[in-house]
């Protein structure tokens, strides 16, 4: 992958987020006397609110993931292991891909329970 | 305030007969007046003929005596002592991130093979005109904080980004470099440069922390030319290639 792509998704990625934060912010703000758990209810469970919802738990996980594979790559080197010591910068490979499938496997299930409690 | 004496704290590895570096420790008598830093290390190589070095030019030119100066990176020769001086003590240690060979001597293979990497000279395969390439001043002057650069590594050797990936990112003074022929009229080779440049690694494992400003001698900004890197990487390519054909 470029590493214009990346770049990319990582910033726009942060911008969605943010506007979602804003968008729930603007209604809490602009929302007339006292919010009850109707109003939130009925706020969160409607299907542009759940769709959107949805999306940015996408987006979080795909700005997640850069973020961490970035450090991975920066600290779990051979090169930057071995400043630990060497038998842990032999194992630094392998170290790596553990760490890149435990995230990737729980960035899954996260999103899975998330979209499964927002659609049900 | 802190007495006559100057406290040298110096780093010393010897892989001859050392099992690990270590830092020695020297007091001189603080000279009468303000001295470079390579100044000091030459008193304190009449003291001690083992400590090892390098240096050249001793103005600020050939960029060989890089080291870490009390926690920044910097040139020993062009260096005051009284511009680091903290308490009487001064520190000096190799550039970081660089393997030692001895004392203050790094093998630089890793920086140079990068520098090496970004194709550090003119590329225009058509006909030369009788005596030069012309440019405007205009053009003449996008190359200006660009072409100073001594290749000291004192920028590279402070960026995390390099001590953790030095073998992928390219590092601040080679890409300060790589858009100093990105920049130039003449080099016709920019798409090609650009897709050099265009994975993960070399350039975009710059975070913009600016360490690299911080430290060079030469108050260039190689940052600032890593910007205009990413920028022309995010153009339309027919727009680069227009630039070529002009």
């Amino acid at each position: 992958m470029k590493g214009s792509v990346i770049w990319n998704l990582q910033r726009y990625s942060s911008l969605i987020v943010l506007s979602y934060v804003v968008y729930v912010m603007i209604f809490i703000l602009s929302f007339e006397g006292e919010i009850g758990f109707f109003d939130w209810t009925k706020f969160f469970l409607s299907f542009q609110m759940r769709f959107l919802t949805s999306i940015v738990c996408v987006f979080i996980l795909i700005h997640a993931f850069i973020g961490l594979w970035t450090v991975g790559t920066d600290y779990l080197t051979k090169r930057t292991l071995g400043f630990l010591s060497n038998p842990l910068s032999a194992m630094a490979d392998l170290l790596r891909k553990a760490y890149l499938f435990l995230f990737v496997v729980l960035g899954l299930m996260y999103l899975t329970v998330i979209l499964y409690i927002i659609w049900t | 305030m802190f007495g006559n004496k100057l406290h040298v704290s110096l780093y010393r590895y010897n892989p001859e007969e050392d099992q690990f570096p270590y830092m020695k420790k020297y007091t001189i008598d603080k000279p009468d007046r303000d001295i470079m830093v390579l100044d000091l290390l030459h008193l304190l190589k009449e003291e001690d003929q083992s400590i090892s070095y390098r240096r050249s030019c001793r103005e600020g030119v050939c960029g060989s005596d890089g080291m870490n100066i009390n926690g920044k990176n910097g040139l020993a020769c062009i260096t005051p002592i009284s511009s680091v001086l903290k308490k009487n003590k001064i520190e000096l240690r190799p550039l970081p991130g660089l393997p030692v060979i001895r004392d203050l001597v790094v093998d630089m293979t890793e920086f140079y093979a990068q520098y090496e990497k970004i194709k550090p000279f003119l590329q225009n395969e058509t006909t030369a005109p009788e005596q030069e390439r012309l440019q405007s001043p205009e053009e003449r002057d996008k190359l200006d904080g660009l072409y100073e650069c001594i290749l000291c590594a004192c920028c590279s050797t402070s960026c995390p980004s390099f001590w953790w990936n030095p073998d992928k990112f390219v590092g601040p003074a080679a890409l300060l470099q790589a858009y100093r022929f990105l920049a130039d009229s003449r080099d016709l080779k920019t798409e090609e440069r650009l897709n050099d440049l265009s994975d993960p690694f070399s350039v975009y494992r710059c975070h913009g922390i600016m360490n690299c400003v911080n430290v060079c001698p030469k108050g260039l900004n190689p940052n600032k030319a890593i910007g205009e890197i990413k920028s022309m990487l995010h153009k339309n390519k027919k727009d680069i290639i227009a630039s070529d054909r002009i």
